[in-house]
């Protein structure tokens, strides 16, 4: 077929495909269900922002949207007296450092079993698939503190941050998919050059894994930045290493608790702040990555 | 010898992860694997007891409901999402104004912590002042306080948390999916006369095959895991309406008390069910991979 | 090549170290070596609680413990909320136990067998061992004291005076029958402010059944916990009529809505917003109506009903113990100085007086006034209220006897067959722990709970 025959073919396609959400009506219903859908999404969202700026009893006693005044107060309070600040610096520090040695540690792995070959290497591979199946639930957060006691790290986040960069195997497989794209002849060439591994590893391949890095060590973050059970446990008995997420279930308890409703969703609010800065900026990257573990 | 030493540096990049995975992921899956077969209170003497931990298991009614009801809340939370999430990447699939935006929006609850969501959750939901209730009451639809968190609604108003925050993260995965259908295939269909449910049901669903399978696998694999959105929510609801099996194991090992007592926590016997539910995920796992394979060949 | 990477990490742990979240202070352990403090540098030790009800209180007197005492000593004072017992349990795990920890007549006994605790006896002067007495099971094992009583909770039922003015019912009830009664009342009184007649903090089991069925039972003469005494076997049937009760309540709709996702704290906001008639707790609430919660409205406190109208039994006035020193602490000594303040006559008489709880020492019970505190007065001990004996602990397997009659509460069943299952269950988790030597208890034949009663009536 002629590249014109082709194209009005295709043009042919395109008017059909119109059609094909039938009459009005029909897109009518469509547009509604999405937009439906996406109120539904979005109520918990709006209720919990619109919430954190209203008085304690507005909120319980009322059922109002919109508040009767922004009490912009509320987050300076939970930050401080709430201790939100303390919660988001943990939070923070246990995201960063975990995503970093996560990255670190899976791209090292993805090179080494993607490049060389190594003794073990089928081993290795089945193990990182097995641990991503096998799960026996909480009963590892026992074992795994006393260990942490055992080392001495228990008194600091390091516990937590290694626990997580422990659960690399999803990175893992991701980056190895984006290595599988970086030609080899480039390691080669360098190797002939008389680079070593690491200097390859380090100075060519991380640069141009970048975009795989990115992507990877977002999800990392948020995963690190969302966990709740691991530093829950860890931290239960030291309230100054607190995350966020802790924190916040935490204020369920607290010593005028069902009094601070409007303190859960300033603090919810904060939780959710960095990641959605995040998520606005570089949304496309939280969906590539979704979408390329699918061909991962 | 120069073979083993050209074997040696994937072995030390390597080595960092196998370390971890190892210590940090083996090693408690082992100690539990020891624990199972002791009677050990978190303090004091570790009794050998042989399988009475196991014997206990086939006994124990609370460990079955739990079960039961971790297949209720999986199989509820996959049956709602899979298909809303699968329908609104074939909708959103085609270009139109205003369709990133709801990409967006539908992905937006996924960046969301699942205990932080059930807290704004239980805020909504509660029914002695929950926001819910108190916006159905005053817009009149309810003469009553809807029971949300009560006996009968605290299950489905935990799936339907959980839809809430599953929907985007599968709508994108088949989005991916889709965007692997070639655009040919559809026009000729078209060209042939197909309407839109057959070109979904003839040509979509057959090609995500693939795509389909892993991420059904996925979902059933975390939905069974999942259970943090629940512990927040309702600490396993009212009378273990909503005690998931993975719920049940994190309760022997970390007992939510009351404010005058002690619980003594359950190692042993927490180990053996924390195996038991590992090896019901796992069989349920290889189910779904022969059941896929046979699937495979009928199409 | 292993280097770098190796320097790497090394690098960003050496960061990361500095940088160890907010004001956290590092282990005590690395803080001062044990033994003496060097001139100037203070000796830190840290005091749990999960008391929250006199949290004010207590902040002012350690600050002021702070501020004077000569011997260098800084306590942290943590207040801690329901996830105390969990985080005492970990602490413990990770050796980051506080020195100084609260203990509860429900703990004490667990806290002795974990080997929480450190002995008392060496630190006692001779007026400390007259003033606070030994108590068995209570501050006592094995001959060695562990705690001394401060003060007691008693258990009382709440309830909202204006909603019983507005329901025109002139006294609180005295038997099962009349609670139903009032309660609906209540309901059909409070019905144009969304005000319910009964609720209790269902949202876990056993705080909401531990705080009522159990002085109802103990009343009426039954062991709170199911156990009896006079034949060391646990016996639920005492419980039967009291569930039929509660379920009736839940039945008539008299009963908060959302009671099973309620926990105590948001109960107590409820109470004071006035949306709960009545409710059965601790001698605390006076503390929490003042300042946690201030009260909307009127309230008071009456004696528990009992099964049919007539005391049996004893109501239970829990105690004995209040502080302990954490058996594995670097800092006995300090810790003691610190028990010591705390112990001292004047702090203990201003305790009461405040209405934060009622003594249990012979010596603030004639010396003190009587506590200025709204609402206090219906707590004070009668000639109904008496220490029980302590029942075994056991580890029974299935469900606990408050989520078992809790599921009866909400969705009915065969009561006489979740009483004999309770039963079986119960006891051969009792027959266990004797054979495996963790509980050693004989049958009391002359168990009369109404003996109990009256020790600490005005």
């Amino acid at each position: 077929m002629t590249v014109k025959a082709y194209e009005l073919r295709r043009q042919v396609a395109r008017s059909t495909s119109k059609h094909r959400w039938g009459p009005g009506l029909g897109k009518l219903a469509l547009w509604a269900f999405l937009i439906g859908m996406a109120a539904a999404l979005l109520f918990p969202i709006v209720i919990a922002f619109l919430g954190s700026f209203k008085s304690n009893a507005e909120l319980t006693a009322g059922a109002t949207f919109l508040p009767s005044e922004w009490h912009f107060s509320n987050y300076g309070e939970v930050w401080e007296q709430a201790h939100f600040s303390t919660y988001t610096w943990n939070s923070a520090f246990i995201s960063v450092f975990s995503t970093i040695g996560t990255l670190l540690i899976a791209s090292l792995a993805a090179y080494a079993v993607d490049r060389m070959d190594f003794l073990g290497k089928k081993t290795y591979v089945i193990l990182q698939s097995a641990t991503m199946f096998i799960s026996i639930g909480a009963v590892v957060l026992r074992p795994q503190f006393e260990l942490m006691v055992n080392l001495g790290l228990h008194t600091s986040l390091w516990s937590v941050i290694l626990i997580l960069i422990s659960g690399h195997a999803s990175t893992f497989f991701i980056l190895l998919s984006f290595m599988k794209g970086i030609p080899k002849d480039l390691d080669e060439s360098a190797m002939i050059d008389g680079c070593s591994r690491l200097w390859t590893y380090s100075r060519i391949i991380l640069p141009l894994l970048a975009p795989g890095l990115g992507v990877a060590g977002l999800f990392a973050f948020r995963h690190a930045w969302n966990e709740y059970i691991l530093p829950l446990v860890f931290t239960m008995s030291q309230p100054n290493l607190q995350v966020l997420t802790v924190g916040l279930a935490g204020l369920r308890y607290g010593i005028s608790s069902a009094a601070q409703t409007h303190y859960m969703m300033a603090g919810a609010c904060l939780s959710i702040l960095p990641l959605l800065l995040a998520y606005v900026l570089a949304n496309k990257s939280f969906m590539q990555m979704t979408a390329g573990s699918v061909k991962g | 010898m120069h073979q083993i030493k050209r074997k040696l540096p994937g072995f030390w990049f390597t080595l960092p992860s196998l370390t971890l995975t190892v210590v940090l992921g083996v090693y408690p899956i082992l100690w539990a694997m020891r624990f199972m077969f002791f009677d050990y209170q978190g303090f004091g003497a570790e009794r050998f007891v042989g399988f009475a931990n196991f014997d206990r298991l086939f006994s124990d009614r609370e460990f079955g409901t739990s079960v039961a009801n971790t297949f209720v809340y999986a199989g509820g939370k996959l049956a709602l999402t899979l298909p809303l999430s699968l329908l609104l990447a074939v909708l959103l699939n085609r270009a139109f104004r205003g369709r990133n935006l709801l990409r967006a929006i539908y992905f937006l609850p996924t960046i969301i912590s699942a205990s932080v969501m059930s807290i704004v959750f239980f805020i909504l939901f509660n029914s002695y002042n929950g926001v819910i209730n108190q916006f159905l009451l005053k817009l009149g639809v309810i003469d009553d306080s809807i029971a949300w968190l009560g006996p009968d609604k605290a299950m489905l108003t935990a799936i339907l948390i959980a839809v809430w925050g599953a929907v985007g993260n599968y709508m994108l995965l088949f989005i991916a999916g889709l965007q692997g259908i070639p655009a040919d295939v559809y026009e000729s269909a078209s060209l042939d006369g197909a309407n839109g449910a057959q070109k979904f049901w003839f040509i979509t669903i057959p090609m995500l095959g693939p795509v389909l399978q892993m991420v059904m696998m996925l979902a059933i694999i975390n939905s069974l895991k999942g259970y943090e959105s629940i512990m927040v929510l309702t600490e396993g609801g009212p009378i273990g309406k909503t005690e998931v099996m993975f719920l049940y194991v994190y309760k022997l090992f970390f007992p939510i008390s009351t404010s005058g007592s002690s619980d003594v926590q359950q190692i042993g016997y927490g180990s053996a069910v924390g195996f038991a539910t590992a090896v019901i995920v796992g069989v349920v796992t290889l189910v779904y991979f022969a059941a896929s394979k046979r699937l495979n060949r009928l199409y | 090549m292993k280097k770098s990477a190796l320097l790497a990490m090394g690098l960003a742990l050496a960061l990361g170290a500095t940088a160890c979240g907010g004001d956290n202070e590092t282990s005590k352990e690395s803080a001062e070596s044990s033994g003496g403090a060097k001139t100037g540098e203070k000796i830190k030790i840290s005091y749990w609680t999960i008391d929250r009800h006199d949290a004010d209180y207590i902040k002012q007197v350690v600050d002021e413990f702070n501020a004077t005492n000569t011997d260098n000593i800084e306590v942290e004072y943590v207040v801690k909320a329901d996830d105390y017992a969990q985080a005492l349990d970990l602490a413990f795990t990770a050796k980051q136990a506080p020195d100084v920890f609260r203990a509860k007549e429900g703990t004490i006994q667990t806290y002795y067998k974990k080997g929480y605790m450190a002995p008392l006896d060496d630190y006692m002067t001779e007026e400390q061992k007259k003033e606070f007495q030994a108590i068995p099971d209570l501050n006592q094992f094995d001959g060695k004291i562990y705690s001394f009583p401060n003060y007691g909770s008693t258990m009382r039922l709440v309830y909202n005076k204006d909603l019983f003015a507005k329901a025109g019912i002139a006294n609180p009830p005295t038997t099962l029958a009349e609670l139903v009664e009032d309660a609906k009342k209540l309901t059909e009184a409070g019905k144009d402010i969304g005000a319910y007649g009964f609720a209790l903090p269902f949202k876990n089991a056993g705080s909401a059944w531990n705080r009522s069925a159990r002085v109802i039972a103990e009343l009426s003469g039954y062991g709170g916990f199911g156990f009896d005494f006079k034949t060391a076997r646990y016996d639920f049937s005492g419980f039967k009529e009291i569930a039929k009760a509660f379920k009736q309540m839940v039945d008539d709709g008299s009963t908060l809505p959302g009671m099973e996702a309620l926990d105590i704290d948001p109960l107590r906001a409820q109470f004071a917003e006035g949306k709960i008639g009545m409710y059965l707790s601790y001698s605390s609430e006076p503390g929490v109506y003042k300042t946690q919660f201030p009260a909307k409205i009127d309230w008071a406190a009456a004696q528990a009903p009992t099964i049919d109208g007539t005391v049996k039994g004893a109501s239970g006035f829990l105690g004995g113990q209040w502080l302990a020193i954490n058996a594995n602490s670097e800092h006995k000594d300090a810790a003691w100085k610190f028990v010591n303040y705390m112990y001292g006559n004047e702090i203990l008489k201003e305790y009461q007086e405040k209405g934060y709880g009622i003594s249990m020492v012979a010596d603030i019970i004639s010396s003190a006034e009587k506590p200025d505190i709204n609402g206090i007065e219906g707590f004070m001990p009668s000639k109904y209220d008496g220490v029980w004996p302590v029942q075994p602990t056991v580890t029974v397997e299935g469900s606990k006897a408050e989520d078992a009659f809790w599921k009866y509460i909400l969705v009915g069943g065969d009561l006489d067959q979740i009483v004999g299952d309770l039963n079986d269950r119960y006891n051969s988790a009792l027959d266990k722990a004797i054979a495996d030597g963790d509980v050693t208890i004989e049958p009391d034949p002359d168990f009369d709970s109404t003996k109990l009663a009256g020790a600490f009536a005005e």
